[in-house]
This record gives structure tokens, C-alpha cells and sequence, in this order.
């Protein structure tokens, strides 16, 4: 039993996990996202197709922290040897280590992304009554995203300070 | 550099000159109109004067550029001139805009003809629809021997229909033949969710019948009107179709002897919305019986060849003055080349207003910068610059359109600036391509070597910004006479701000730090309260703005994106170009990377210009403008020829 345990909650599997759960959290909540600014959107463009470059804009907007989220798992996966390297062992401090690592960008990955999504949808209204004023909807939407950018950077500054 | 000076203008003329007057001011073209009509709420203005009602007539105009509109879209589809996707537009001369105003009843004859083509159009393809629609529901009866319209014989009814597709049939033929055995069932056709079934039965035996068709689900159909059998009526409703598109391609071809109208409407648009323009003007002013009163502002620069033809030509009272302290007037700003695609970002935040200064001139360079960091690839700035680069040069753009890609273009220079100072080109494509032989080196370094390095930096660019806005705020009160207060509120804080900022650097430069921002603290506790008026409260105000110091704080860490933005190009294009090398060195891999380093790298730009437009705009909204930037001004907006289509190649810009 406690081999099997060992076997599971070893140093490279907690990397793996935490790298995984960027991608997947940040994913998700990106998906979500794109996907309510999408569907207000579409309203909109049924109404004036002209405004679709408009809308698209600002629909790629919560996009980003799926990226994010790929960027951080780059950055471990390339840390410890599975991109371009050999798989190194881990220790289990050094795996739970890379794993906390990945936890502020795959958790305020997910939620920054809805909320921006939100805010996003929101800024379709705008552009649905006022085109001109685009650029204040995208501020509104990158008011949210300097909480993604800011957990990538401290994710990104973790998994660089690790020593293997 | 500054918003241009504007001068008050009013005049005062004769009711009679007064087309001719806004005429030759349109085609000056530099003369801002006010809208007078607010005046006419108060009573002493309402007695003596009224404004044309130009509502109605403008009203009615936009009506027939509407018309004139949807031809010219109904025209263009026929037209064999390919137009660009930005084409210039079209010069005449002002004999060929003559003539075509003259033309005007024959071009609405045309535009009529239009309309009924367009309608005719729209009726045939309903038409169709409909035609189509039945043929789609007689299909599956194409089998079917016996015409529609027979329904019973002298003893035998006839009913067809459909069943859902899950009813075994051979088990309902042996059940019908027990209920009711002078019957028949067949099985015409089927599809995937239904069977088409056609049933003849005695009269005798009808009730029978219909429950037991009830009970399978059987929903009859009658084709109501139709003669002949199903495959008949295919055949003649696909002869109707057949017509219906001959009559079509008959109305395009008349269609494509009009498409050499296009020009000519073209120009008639264009006319209309000049006249509808100088109305909407004349609707601003105030009438009285005889005269009339324009108020407007001029440019500076412009205001004496204003003054010159209006008192040379006609008979009138023109007054040109200063504008009084305080005085709202319309912003028209002016930068050197290099800063005007700049303009745009301040455009779309807000126009300075009037007291204000333009902040253009010290935004560029930090939006320069603050771009090319954050993409900050070489290879994706030598793209972004070249395309825009084309684009302006095949092109003759106007307004916000210009001036964007003006700036992606400069932006694209900023990113090739800082791609080689951190030696991304494309990500790490050389490296990958010689398989690790040769790598661009960075000029500088490589931020993913040494991110704190660059984190640190980018701090220091944001205090760098911060402090210039402070500055200007600095700037503006001293404008303003408060030299104290410019003193207390921003040359304290500095002395505070760059203390702490020495102390961070460590070393000998810590001691001088550390006593600056106690002095420049003790400055602050001071002099912050100074509102307030007994001296406990003053006290208290002061060491309580000493807390200001955290907004300060969160304002430098925002320029953490600069890094974050940076690093996320770079990282993105090594696993672009990761995942194309995957595939080996071999022609199919060779060919597999080239696919996916292509795809990969517009996407990666597009995605991180989209970024780092929109994050070097917020850093410039909140931590720079909410530093010293309030805008509000109007924009000054002059009585001009604006048209759509047509640009005029000589100068006498008569309409």
C-alpha cells in the first residue's frame, strides 16, 4: 500500500500533475470565456454583420489565459527535462514544489478568464450601441486580465526559482 | 505638440447671402460651427430670433441616399471593376460633376429601374422557395402510379401519409389483413426517421381503417390542387424553376447594361451629402427676418483668410476674437509626424479639454517602448512592420484607420528594437533549424535567463513613466499659479518616492536614499493636511497620505506585465517551433514545420500585437493618465466637403 502510495505522490508525478492543471484550469476557464462573449456576439452580428471584427476583438480578449496557462506548463515541462531533455528524477519537495508553482496561474487562470469573459460580454453592449467606443470596452475587459498577467508572472518567477 | 489655438468667430449678414456665405465656407473648410440653437431657450434671444427648420428637409434627403445607396450596392455586384479593399477614391473633375448633377432626373429613372429589378429579384426568389419547397415534399412520391388528385374511386378510398420508420411493416400488413381485409398497403419510400405509405380500402370498411392507421401513427398528407401523378408535377414545377432563372438571368444582364452607372451615382451620392451637410449647417444658425447670426471657430492660423473672404465677397459683420478664460472650445491637435498615430490612443480615451495640455508628446515615447517590450520578438516586428508597411504604402488611408496602422508600423520598429536586444527571432527558429549549431545571441540578454533582471527593469520604466506624469501634473499647477501646491503635492512626494526607490539599490546610494524619504516624509506629514484646519486633523491627514505610498506601489507593480507579456512571445513561439521540429529532419517533417511555423507565428503575432496593444493602452489610461489626465474636450469638427466616393482634382471645391 505504501509503495503504491509512494509509486503515485512521487516528485514527477506532482510536476506532471501541476504542469497538466495549468493547461486544463487556465483552458477551461479561457473556454468559458471566449465562449459568453462568443454568444453574445453572435446577437449582435445578426443585427449588423458589419460589427463582427468589432466583436471578435473582444471575444480573443479572455483568450489569453489559456495561454497562459500552456506558457507555464512549457516553462515546467522544459524545468524538468520532458521537452527537449532527459525526464529527470524528482524528489517529492521538488515536485510539490513545481506543483504550487503552477497554482497561480491555472487558479486565477480559470476564474480571471470567466469574469474577463463577462466583463468582455458586457463591452459587446457598447459596441452593439456605440462602435466608436471599443477601446473603452477592451480597457474594461484588460482590467481583469492584469490579474492573469500578474498570477503567470508569479508562476513563472517559481518555476524559475526552483533548483533541481 | 499642442492643441491649436482657435479663434471666436461671429459674423452677421444678409439672409440672401446666406448659402452662398456656409458655400464658401465649406469649401474653405476650416471654419467649426456652433450650434446656435440653445440660445433660442431664453427669452430674450426667442424674441428676436428663430432658427430654419432643417430637420425635414435633411430628413428627405437622407431618404434618397439611402435609395441612391442600396443601388450602388445592387450595381456593384454587376460592375467588372474589381475594387480594393482600401481603393482611393475616384477624382473628377467639376465640368463631370456639373454634368451629373445636371442628369439628375435620368439618374433617378435609373435608380427606379433598380429598385424594380431588385424587386422583381426578391419576388422570384420567394417564388422559388415556394416551388422548391413542394417539389422537396413530392419527391418521395415519385414512385407513386396513381395521380394526386384521385382520393376515392365509385368503392375504394385512397390515403397517403407517413408512419415513423420504427414500424415493422411486414407485422402491419398481416394485422391490417385480420382488422380489415379489403385493404391494401404499400410502402412507397422511406428515409431515415419515416416510412411513405399509400393505403387504398373499401368504403365498407373506413372506420376500421382509420383507427388502425391511428394507431401506427399515421399522418396522412393530400397535395390540394395538384393534378397528375408526383414525378408529373416534379417535371413541370422544375420546367417553372427553369423559367424563373431565365427571367433572372434576363434582369442581370439588363442589370450589367446599368453597372456603368455606378460612377455617375457614385458622384450623385456624394452631391446629395455635400447638400445635406450645408443644410444640417444652415439648420445651426439664427435667423432674423433679414439677416442671419453663424458663431464658429476658426484656427488661429486660419482666421485671417476667413476674415478676408467673407468681407471681400459680401456684405457683412464678422467679429474675430480670443476665446474668454474659461471659454469651452473644440480640440484640434498638432504633433510632429512621428507622434500623430499616437493621437489615436488619447482619441479614444478623450480629448484634452481646453485648460488641459496635449499629452501626446510624452505618451509616444513610452507607448513606443511599452509595445515593443511586450511582444518584444525581432522576426514578428520585421512582419508586423513590413505588412503595415505595404499597407500604407499601396493605400491612401484617412483619419483613425491611418493613424493605427501608423502606429503598428512604429510598433513593429519598437519590437525589432527589443527582440534583438533580447535575441528572439521568431522564438529560437535558428537554434532549431541548425539543431542547436547557431543561435542569434541577444544584445542585452535573455530574459528567460535572468527574468528578475528584467522584472526589475521594467520597474524602473514604470517609475520612469509615473514620475513623468507627476510631473506634468507638476507642470499644470504651476500653470495654474499654485506653485506651492506643486511644491507640497509633487516635489515632496518626489524627494519621497525616489528616497525609498535609492534605499531599494542598496550600497552607498541606500544612505542618501534613506534620508530623502525621511525628510521627504516628514515634508509630507506637514504639508499634506494643510486643508484641513486644526492641527490635530492636519497632522493626522498628513501621516495618512503617507499610505498614498501603496497606490504608488501597485501602480509600479502593474509594469510587471511588460515582463509577463515579454516572456509569454517568446515562450509561445519555442513551443510553436518545438511542436513543428517534431517530426525530424526529413523532407515531410521539413515540409510539416514549415506548415506549422507559419500558422503558428501569425497567430502567435496577431494574439501578442492584440496584447500588447491593449496592455501598453491601460498602462497609459490608469497609471498615466489617472496621474494628471482628465480630457473632455470636444472635437473640432469644421464645415468640410466630406464625401464618400469622389475627391475633387481641382481646387474650386464649388458644390
Amino acid at each position: 500500500m505504501q509503495d503504491w502510495l509512494a509509486s503515485i505522490f512521487n516528485g514527477n508525478v506532482l510536476a506532471l500533475t501541476g504542469a497538466a492543471l495549468a493547461v486544463i484550469l487556465a483552458g477551461i476557464g479561457s473556454a468559458k470565456g471566449v465562449g459568453i462573449v462568443g454568444e453574445v456576439s453572435s446577437g449582435v452580428v445578426s443585427e449588423d454583420p458589419s460589427k463582427f471584427s468589432q466583436t471578435l476583438l473582444l471575444q480573443a480578449l479572455p483568450g489569453t489565459q489559456g495561454i497562459y496557462g500552456l506558457l507555464v506548463a512549457f516553462v515546467i515541462l522544459n524545468k524538468i527535462g520532458v521537452v527537449g531533455g532527459t525526464f529527470q528524477n524528482l524528489t517529492m519537495t521538488q515536485g510539490l514544489l513545481i506543483f504550487a508553482a503552477a497554482m497561480p496561474i491555472a487558479i486565477v487562470g480559470y476564474f480571471s478568464a470567466i469574469y474577463q469573459g463577462r466583463v468582455a460580454a458586457a463591452g459587446v453592449g457598447i459596441i452593439a450601441k456605440k462602435p466608436e467606443e471599443l477601446v473603452k470596452a477592451i480597457t474594461y475587459a484588460a482590467m481583469v486580465e492584469t490579474y492573469a498577467v500578474l498570477a503567470l508572472l508569479a508562476s513563472i518567477l517559481m518555476v524559475f526559482g526552483i533548483k533541481l | 505638440m499642442s492643441i491649436v489655438k482657435m479663434q471666436k468667430l461671429d459674423l452677421i449678414g444678409f439672409e440672401e447671402d446666406k448659402e452662398n456665405i456656409i458655400k464658401a465656407l465649406m469649401k474653405a473648410g476650416t471654419v467649426h460651427i456652433v450650434d446656435s440653437r440653445e440660445k433660442l431657450e431664453e427669452d430674450e434671444w426667442n424674441e428676436l430670433v428663430h432658427s430654419e427648420n432643417a430637420e425635414e428637409l435633411i430628413a428627405e434627403i437622407d431618404e434618397k441616399l439611402a435609395r441612391i445607396k442600396s443601388a450602388i450596392e445592387y450595381l456593384s455586384k454587376y460592375s467588372t471593376a474589381k475594387k480594393a479593399l482600401f481603393a482611393p477614391k475616384r477624382k473628377i473633375s467639376e465640368g463631370e460633376y456639373n454634368t451629373v448633377r445636371d442628369s439628375e432626373s435620368e439618374l433617378w429613372k435609373v435608380i427606379e429601374t433598380i429598385e424594380q429589378y431588385n424587386h422583381e429579384l426578391t419576388g422570384l426568389k420567394s417564388e422559388e422557395n415556394a416551388l422548391r419547397n413542394l417539389i422537396s415534399s413530392l419527391e418521395p412520391w415519385e414512385s407513386l402510379v396513381r395521380p394526386l388528385e384521385i382520393t376515392e374511386t365509385e368503392k375504394v378510398l385512397f390515403a397517403i401519409g407517413t408512419v415513423p420508420a420504427s414500424v415493422n411493416i411486414a407485422e402491419l400488413e398481416q394485422e391490417l389483413e385480420g382488422q380489415a381485409p379489403e385493404s391494401f398497403i404499400e410502402v412507397v419510400n422511406q428515409d431515415k426517421n419515416q416510412l411513405y405509405i399509400s393505403v387504398a380500402y373499401h368504403k365498407d370498411i373506413s372506420q376500421p381503417v382509420t383507427d388502425f392507421l391511428k394507431g401506427i401513427g399515421f399522418s396522412g398528407i393530400s397535395f390540394r390542387g395538384l393534378t397528375g401523378t408526383a414525378s408529373e408535377n416534379i417535371l413541370s414545377l422544375n420546367n417553372k424553376i427553369k423559367k424563373i432563372e431565365e427571367k433572372r438571368e434576363e434582369i442581370h444582364n439588363k442589370s450589367k447594361e446599368c453597372a456603368d452607372y455606378i460612377a455617375k451615382l457614385e458622384t450623385f451620392y456624394d452631391c446629395l451629402v455635400i447638400e445635406r451637410d450645408r443644410k444640417k449647417a444652415m439648420g445651426r444658425l439664427l435667423n432674423t427676418q433679414r439677416t442671419f447670426i453663424l458663431e464658429g471657430w476658426v484656427p488661429e492660423s486660419e482666421a485671417g483668410k476667413i476674415e478676408k473672404l467673407l468681407t471681400k465677397h459680401w456684405d457683412c459683420v464678422v467679429d474675430i476674437r480670443n476665446p474668454e478664460k474659461g471659454e469651452d472650445f473644440p480640440i484640434l491637435l498638432k504633433n510632429n509626424p512621428l507622434v500623430r498615430p499616437f493621437e489615436m490612443i488619447t482619441e479614444m480615451y478623450s480629448l484634452p479639454s481646453p485648460n488641459e495640455i496635449d499629452p501626446n508628446l510624452f505618451l509616444a515615447p513610452f507607448y513606443f517602448i511599452f509595445f515593443g517590450m511586450m511582444v518584444s520578438d525581432a522576426g514578428y516586428g520585421i512582419l508586423l512592420s513590413l505588412i503595415t508597411g505595404i499597407v500604407l504604402l499601396k493605400f491612401k488611408l484617412e483619419g483613425l484607420a491611418e493613424k493605427l496602422i501608423k502606429l503598428l508600423f512604429l510598433g513593429g520598429i519598437s519590437t525589432l528594437f527589443w527582440g534583438a536586444m533580447f535575441g528572439g527571432w521568431f522564438g529560437n527558429v535558428v537554434d532549431v533549424i541548425t539543431q542547436g549549431k547557431f543561435t542569434i545571441p541577444p544584445i542585452w540578454f535573455n530574459p528567460l535567463d535572468n527574468p528578475m533582471k528584467l522584472l526589475i527593469w521594467s520597474f524602473v520604466f514604470g517609475v520612469v513613466h509615473i514620475f513623468t506624469a507627476m510631473g506634468l501634473k507638476g507642470y499644470l499647477m504651476i500653470r495654474e499659479k499654485k506653485y506651492l501646491d506643486a511644491l507640497f503635492d509633487i516635489g515632496f512626494w518626489y524627494v519621497f518616492l525616489l528616497g525609498l526607490c535609492f534605499l531599494l539599490l542598496g550600497g552607498n546610494i541606500a544612505v542618501i536614499g534613506k534620508y530623502m524619504a525621511i525628510a521627504g516624509a516628514i515634508l509630507l506629514i506637514l504639508t499634506q493636511g494643510r486643508s484641513k484646519k486644526n492641527i490635530l486633523s492636519k497632522l493626522f491627514s498628513g501621516v495618512l497620505s503617507l499610505y498614498n505610498v501603496a497606490s504608488f506601489l501597485s501602480d509600479v507593480l502593474s509594469y510587471s506585465r511588460l515582463l509577463a507579456l515579454g516572456l509569454s512571445t517568446g515562450v509561445v513561439a519555442t513551443v510553436i517551433n518545438t511542436m513543428g521540429s517534431l517530426f525530424g529532419f526529413n523532407p515531410i517533417g521539413i515540409i510539416l514545420f514549415i506548415i506549422i511555423f507559419v500558422i503558428g507565428s501569425v497567430f502567435n503575432m496577431a494574439i501578442n500585437v492584440l496584447g500588447a496593444y491593449v496592455h501598453t493602452s491601460r498602462l497609459q489610461y490608469v497609471e498615466f493618465f489617472g496621474k494628471f489626465y482628465e480630457g473632455g474636450g470636444k472635437p473640432y469638427n469644421p464645415l468640410k466637403i466630406k464625401t464618400k466616393y469622389i475627391d475633387f482634382t481641382n481646387i474650386n471645391k464649388e458644390a
